[in-house]
């Protein structure tokens, strides 16, 4: 392309400039979202009954915050051009044995809650390990390990569920800020933190996003990028295995059906949010309110009397809108030259 | 006179912050083939993709046979026969030579891709550029050279009454260039109109009948016929004054102690027995025909590939090098790909982050914390003494031009602060000024200490750069030249060499 050729020399000025407009034009990927959710929150306020309720907020704003979790879980490997489908295999494995250790072996919780993890992020660098060794793609590798963990789990767990949980535990789920917002949204602020400040302040984040933009290049200019790979996918089994812990609190019990449905939920909050599914570029605050977006879509409409399979097929419905229409401005974009 | 095939009349495209195209105009008539020249920049590609329906001119009226046109997509501009080989590699590496050579026109019968005929419409277009290519072998495993061909076999095949080339002969070797010129002889013959960008100024001259040249955007001069010009005045008008290619005058000679020696080393890829030496502020040249396996050796020799035998010793000690990491923290070692889109650079990424992603790990504080800012200010004098002309150093590498791309390229391995430095094609696509440019840098960067190992195609370059040439052909080191800088004296030295290392030539003695 020979789009850009300005001719002048460039002062600092220009280049403050260039700054202040590459912020903006950041801001403005999320400010269409936000846009979005403000408005799904106007409407409902004013047509779905009980909507500002302070226990349907409470839950709306629970369910959100484990949902923002598992969003960051796939955001994470998607930065790679990567899947982790296995995603909520990890975090069933990671709660049954959590449970397990709370309540059988009756170890403390903390060390319950680290053992939860401590799985989660194995499971995940098994895959990454997997994908690293064969070189295969990692929606085949981890299509196969979603299946060996789950059917692993069942074996085990053959007895079923592991309920009563100590309130100790459970309790995380039932602290309330203002009498509706919920204390797990504390934990996902600070994880989405973390995240952002990973890949926009140290070295491991900006490997990855190499790593994802261009695998070849990133290693002929000395990445390790099979060490990236490796590492990210133990953070998504970390953050599968979180998501899992949050909703565990909420249950009260380690349940079998835990991750049964979070595929397209983990999807859509990252790429609602901008980050891309080829790899290369990913917004923490995007997919936050990606999943802020799924979550008060869902609570709405099961609030204004909408079906749940009518629920399932709006959010499908969103996903295929979204890409589109991202699509769309890339193809616009592109015939303007930019 | 006929009616031109194409006309293109005060074409102006703006796009944010630049303008790309300022009241350009084209006439491209049956039968010849026209040049569009001009500096990188100076607005060729935008007026391809106009013709092309990738862009919708800002002002400016497209006619096709006299009829004004509006291109909505490619795909219209194909259907009105326009045929086009892009400077960016449009194959699909998956699948078969025969698929990608017929993709447009796959032939069918009751509705199902007739593999039989696909095959053997795809030999005739192999045959008629004199390719010796399987049909039938996946596209990845070819050659860049070979890729570019088949680029131009399919846009034949596609039968265009107007055919645009840009930089076809880029990669590939001379010979391959003659049978590509035969070809399109025949095709101005039949009344194909044929528009053919190049940077080598010696191809046009063969070649075309009329000339345009576009600088900044304008025209330099419009449909010149070719008798009307000659070298000198083709560069003033692209860049504006007179000889713009400075000579680089003499060096002296290198003695300093020897910075890498490879002794009998051989190499996965099929290297056998390879032996040269590499002195401390030394630029080594290594020519060779396309697959004499000089970039697959400096892939071996950065460790992205694996060695099979044999040493390398830097300063004297063996060095054990299995992966890039190692090549480029333990030994400063680095490499400039021949190939900046496909694994040479992150074009989707910031100018900041390429030229950064070399030096993370060194500019880190704890924890490797690497600010934004932190980038900028290390990677910012290197943008600075390379002049690279971008807006700022949060563009898209993208958006630049192939010329500030390789500067980049470089830029990111002089900020690693390499000691052994190898530079693979350092001017392919690049235009001339930046081409004397990039030679005049690769002196300088030498000049600091640095060895510089420099592969080029082009033979005049590599006279022009090199202290001394190392001669590769067939994954082997033919020879081994002082180098004298005289073209005349040094070019059938080493022809002679390939050819009679040739194991042609071998059986045939």
């Amino acid at each position: 392309m020979t789009a850009t050729q300005l001719e002048t020399d460039m002062s600092p000025p220009d280049r403050r400039g260039a700054a202040f407009k590459d912020m903006l034009s950041r801001l403005a990927k999320s400010a269409g979202l936000a846009l979005v959710v403000g408005l799904l929150i106007f409407v409902f306020v004013n047509w779905a009954d009980g909507f500002t309720g302070k226990f349907n907020l409470f839950n709306l704003t629970r369910n959100l915050s484990v949902a923002a979790v598992v969003g960051f879980g796939m955001m994470v490997v998607l930065a790679l051009g990567h899947m982790n489908l296995a995603l909520g295999s990890t975090a069933l494995a990671s709660v049954m044995i959590m449970g397990w250790v709370m309540k059988v072996a009756a170890l403390p919780v903390p060390v319950a809650v680290g053992c939860g993890l401590a799985v989660g992020t194995f499971l995940g660098l098994i895959n990454g390990w997997l994908i690293v060794k064969t070189k295969l793609h990692s929606f085949i590798i981890t299509l196969a390990t979603a299946s060996m963990f789950l059917g692993a789990v069942l074996i085990v767990f053959r007895a079923g569920p592991i309920s009563d949980l100590p309130r100790e535990f459970t309790g995380i789920s039932k602290t309330r800020y203002f009498g509706w917002v919920s204390g797990m949204l504390l934990i996902t602020a600070v994880t989405g933190v973390v995240l952002g400040v990973m890949y926009k302040f140290t070295t491991l984040g900006r490997q990855m996003l190499a790593t994802g933009a261009n695998a070849d290049a990133a290693e002929l200019s000395g990445i390790p990028v099979n060490r990236a790979i490796l590492i990210a996918h133990g953070l998504s089994g970390f953050l599968a295995a979180l998501a899992g812990v949050m909703f565990t609190a909420r249950q009260g019990s380690a349940l079998l059906s835990t991750g049964e449905d979070w595929l397209l939920a983990s999807f859509l909050a990252p790429l609602l949010g901008g980050t891309l599914l080829a790899g290369g570029y990913v917004s923490v605050l995007g997919a936050f309110l990606g999943a802020m977006l799924v979550g008060i879509l869902q609570n709405g409409l099961v609030l204004i009397g909408v079906p749940d399979f009518w629920v399932e097929f709006v959010l499908g419905l969103t996903l295929l809108a979204t890409v589109s229409l991202d699509r769309l401005r890339e193809v616009i974009s592109a015939r303007r030259g930019n | 006179m006929s009616t031109p095939a194409i006309k293109i009349e005060h074409a102006t495209k703006r796009f944010p912050g630049v303008l790309a195209l300022d009241d350009a105009h084209l006439e491209l008539r049956p039968g010849e083939i026209h040049a569009l020249l001009g500096e990188n920049g100076a607005g060729k590609s935008t007026l391809i993709k106009i013709i092309t329906g990738v862009h919708e001119p800002t002002e400016g009226t497209v006619y096709v046979d006299g009829q004004p046109t509006v291109f909505k997509s490619p795909h219209d501009a194909m259907g009105a026969g326009i045929g086009a080989v892009h400077q960016e590699r449009n194959l699909i590496p998956r699948f078969s030579v025969a698929e990608n050579i017929m993709l447009e026109a796959t032939p069918t019968r009751a509705g199902q891709v007739d593999y039989p005929e696909m095959r053997r419409q795809a030999q005739h277009w192999l045959a008629e550029l004199d390719l010796d290519i399987d049909p039938d072998l996946p596209v990845h495993r070819l050659s860049v050279a070979q890729m570019q061909l088949l680029e131009i076999a399919r846009a034949l095949s596609l039968e265009s009454k107007i055919l645009l080339l840009d930089e076809p002969t880029a990669s590939i070797t001379d010979h391959e260039v003659q049978v590509l010129f035969t070809f399109l002889r025949k095709l101005k013959e039949k009344g194909v109109a044929i528009l053919f960008v190049s940077h080598k100024l010696e191809e046009v001259f063969e070649i075309c009948d009329r000339v345009t040249v576009l600088r900044d955007g304008r025209n330099a001069c419009a449909s010149v016929p070719i008798e009307e010009l000659n070298r000198d005045r083709v560069v003033a008008h692209m860049v504006g004054r007179e000889n713009a290619l400075s000579d680089l005058g003499h060096r002296a000679e290198v003695d300093a102690p020897v910075k890498l020696e490879l002794k009998d080393v051989s190499t996965v890829a099929g290297h056998k027995d390879i032996n040269f030496t590499a002195r401390k502020g030394e630029v080594l040249g290594f020519y060779g025909l396309v697959g004499a396996g000089r970039s697959e050796l400096a892939r071996a020799l950065i460790g992205a590939d694996k060695m099979s035998g044999g040493q390398v010793l830097i300063d004297g000690v063996e060095a054990k090098i299995p992966n890039v990491q190692t090549a480029l923290r333990k030994y400063r070692m680095g490499y400039v790909s021949e190939d900046r889109k496909g694994d040479g650079l992150i074009l989707a990424h910031s100018v900041a982050e390429n030229i950064g992603v070399t030096i993370w790990h060194k500019i880190a504080r704890l924890g490797g914390f690497v600010s934004d800012a932190m980038q900028r200010a290390a990677v910012g004098s290197y943008v600075d003494r390379l002049e690279v002309k971008t807006p700022s150093l949060r563009q898209r590498l993208g958006n630049l031009s192939g010329g500030n791309q390789q500067k980049v390229s470089v830029a990111k391995w002089l900020a690693a602060q390499t000691e052994i430095l190898i530079i693979d094609e350092p001017t392919v696509g690049v235009d001339i000024r930046t081409k004397g440019y990039l030679h005049k840098l690769i002196w300088e960067v030498a000049d600091t200490g640095v060895t510089v190992l420099v592969i080029s195609s082009d033979m005049p370059e590599i006279v022009a750069v090199a202290d001394r040439l190392i001669v590769m052909n067939e994954m082997a080191v033919v020879a081994d030249l002082p180098n004298t800088r005289n073209y005349d004296e040094m070019s059938p030295r080493i022809m002679d060499a390939i050819v009679t290392s040739s194991s042609d030539y071998k059986e045939s003695a």
